[in-house]
């Protein structure tokens, strides 16, 4: 072993982050499935996150449209607004707030749901009645994040949409129905397709680092906290990491038109 | 459990939500780039596609008509690109339709122009090819503006030229004197009096011609007068009559003249005799010499007579004017 300090551990990490990835595919794919425990955590990730990602959507909408109009009436072309927004809110706005808000609400509550359960014991406990924890408490965390992210992105792309228009008729006027036809005419499958698909590895990423850090946590409370804060940073630089790559593997297969 | 089912309800009406504005959202767009209506297909060949690329609007006289589906290079000049028209359109594009590449606005997207073409055509039918109109690009345009330009300097160069040696001419000269526009003025006087002069004229020879249509005058009546006309034609059908006459008189004494020749030819008649007889003629020459001495003597006759007591006293009077004379 000549790596050694924080390399090392880096390095570490990463391993078994993607060994937990792998049990996940490889036991938690397989039958037989918690299905009444996948629908309350979609439940608990999807639906109680709503209110929270609508907020942040439509305000994000409302921002942007307002501190994108003033360089657009600068290049003459204010009546682009809606265009402009609606691309910058499916392609990539949506997608990546949503995401981070998701990791930050979410990625935490697991983290620390699962941290105290390893604390106190009770995953050892259920493992001793007979139940899979893994299956029970990771797989279905880690799928219905992985489901849930993009229902929450569509939805919050939609009320990103109307904070826009609302943005838009603070300074000018325009009708409904000039404003979405503007911006479906703009919008393509290239643009929307790839920010959906990518939602889910998002998702995925969320709800993988969560379980991981929780499954993982350290004894003590301390340990709770940290593997709820280190859950919720790492989900949101690998949020990062994965729209990059996602990005440029849609540029390189000519989809980004 | 109650309220198990209770948050799977929200669940559903949450996920069911999400999905349907997803495929809402691909329903627009595949709509707007028509992927579910009935569509046909139209080609057209480019020299030149000015950056259009697949995915781009098809405007048919302005309106969305479809997108451009396909371009493909043929070779180094032409590029065929195909496009997928809504088939509503269909029964509005005829085959001389010409398809040009515009511009969305003055930097947008670019966008296929499809217009009507000038005259009567069929409607196109699936896959046909359309006519492209060669579209100008702004670089071709500056070239062009350059070469103009150019050109202008070397003209503007020339006009300067001109108008210096026109500045130190004898023609401006010309133009500032001040006498040239009064003898001007009086030469547009004369000519003014000249076209009226020949305003009367021809007023004058309307009127003669006027007559003439309505048979007055000398020339009208030689020209209008139909009585003049059939007693010309009578007359010339008297000519005729008399040239008939005098032919046939003219055949009567061709005939006349053979008859005599023969008749001297045979020696017969009173006019070979005439001409002919030698005996005639001695007697002739002799009656001739008998006259001659007849004469003769008749001459002495009156020389004596001149003589004679009775008559010379008026021969001698005679004399004597003459000599007075």
């Amino acid at each position: 072993m000549a790596l050694t300090g924080k390399a090392g551990e880096f390095f570490d990490e990463t391993g078994r982050i993607a060994r937990f990835a792998g049990r996940f595919f490889t036991m938690g794919l397989k039958p037989r499935y918690e299905i009444r425990e996948l629908l309350t955590q979609c439940f608990i990730i999807g639906y109680k996150s709503l209110p929270l990602i609508g907020l942040t959507g439509f305000i994000m909408g409302l921002v942007l449209t307002i501190q994108l109009r003033p360089s657009l009436t600068a290049y003459g072309v204010e009546s682009e607004l809606p265009v402009m927004v609606g691309i910058a809110i499916v392609r990539e706005i949506g997608p990546v707030i949503t995401a981070l808000i998701f990791a930050g609400k979410i990625g935490s509550s697991i983290g620390a749901e699962l941290g105290s359960m390893k604390v106190t014991e009770q995953i050892d406990a259920m493992e001793v009645s007979g139940t899979n924890p893994f299956k029970y408490l990771v797989a279905t965390r880690i799928a219905a994040s992985t489901l849930m992210l993009p229902v929450l992105t569509i939805l919050g792309d939609a009320i990103s949409m109307y904070g826009a228009y609302i943005g838009v008729n603070i300074r000018s006027v325009t009708s409904f129905h000039l404003f979405f036809s503007q911006i479906f005419n703009s919008l393509s499958f290239g643009d929307l397709a790839p920010a959906v698909i990518k939602t889910f590895f998002f998702g995925f990423a969320v709800g993988l680092i969560g379980c991981f850090k929780g499954y993982n946590s350290s004894k003590g409370t301390r340990g709770v906290g940290s593997s709820a804060n280190s859950a919720v940073v790492l989900s949101s630089v690998l949020i990062f990491i994965i729209d990059f790559l996602a990005v440029q593997l849609t540029d390189i297969l000519g989809l980004n038109y | 459990m109650a309220n198990q089912e209770g948050n799977n309800i929200k669940l559903g009406v949450f996920v069911l939500a999400g999905l349907f504005v997803l495929i809402f959202a691909f329903y627009m767009i595949g709509k707007n780039q028509n992927m579910f209506g009935s569509n046909f297909e139209l080609k057209t060949r480019f020299y030149n596609l000015n950056g259009l690329a697949e995915g781009n609007n098809v405007l048919f006289s302005g309106i969305q008509a479809g997108t451009v589906k396909n371009i493909k290079l043929i070779n180094d000049t032409t590029i065929e690109a195909t496009m997928l028209i809504d088939d509503k359109i269909r029964k509005y594009i005829h085959k001389n339709a010409v398809v040009a590449i515009g511009t969305e606005g003055l930097m947008g997207n670019k966008i296929v122009n499809i217009s009507p073409g000038k005259g009567a055509s069929p409607l196109v039918a699936e896959g046909d090819l359309l006519a492209a109109q060669k579209n100008i690009s702004t670089d071709e345009m500056l070239q062009t503006l350059s070469k103009t330009s150019n050109n202008v300097a070397i003209i503007s160069e020339a006009l300067k030229g001109t108008v210096l040696r026109v500045n130190g001419s004898a023609l401006l000269d010309l133009f500032n004197d001040k006498s040239i526009g009064v003898s001007l003025k009086s030469s547009l006087k004369n000519i003014s009096k000249a076209t009226a002069n020949a305003s009367e004229i021809t007023q004058s020879l309307n009127k003669i011609v006027a007559q003439i249509k309505n048979g007055k005058g000398g020339a009208g009546v030689l020209l209008s007068d139909t009585a003049f006309a059939g007693n010309l034609k009578e007359a010339m059908v008297r000519i005729k009559s008399a040239s008939d006459n005098a032919n046939q008189m003219t055949i009567q004494l061709n005939n006349m003249v053979k008859e005599i020749q023969q008749e001297l030819g045979n020696g017969k008649g009173p006019l070979n005799t005439l001409l002919k007889d030698s005996v005639m003629t001695k007697n002739l020459s002799r009656s001739m010499d008998n006259i001659q001495k007849g004469t003769d003597n008749f001459n002495q006759d009156m020389e004596a007579l001149k003589h004679n007591f009775l008559l010379r006293s008026y021969f001698k009077k005679l004399e004597k004017e003459k000599q007075n004379k």
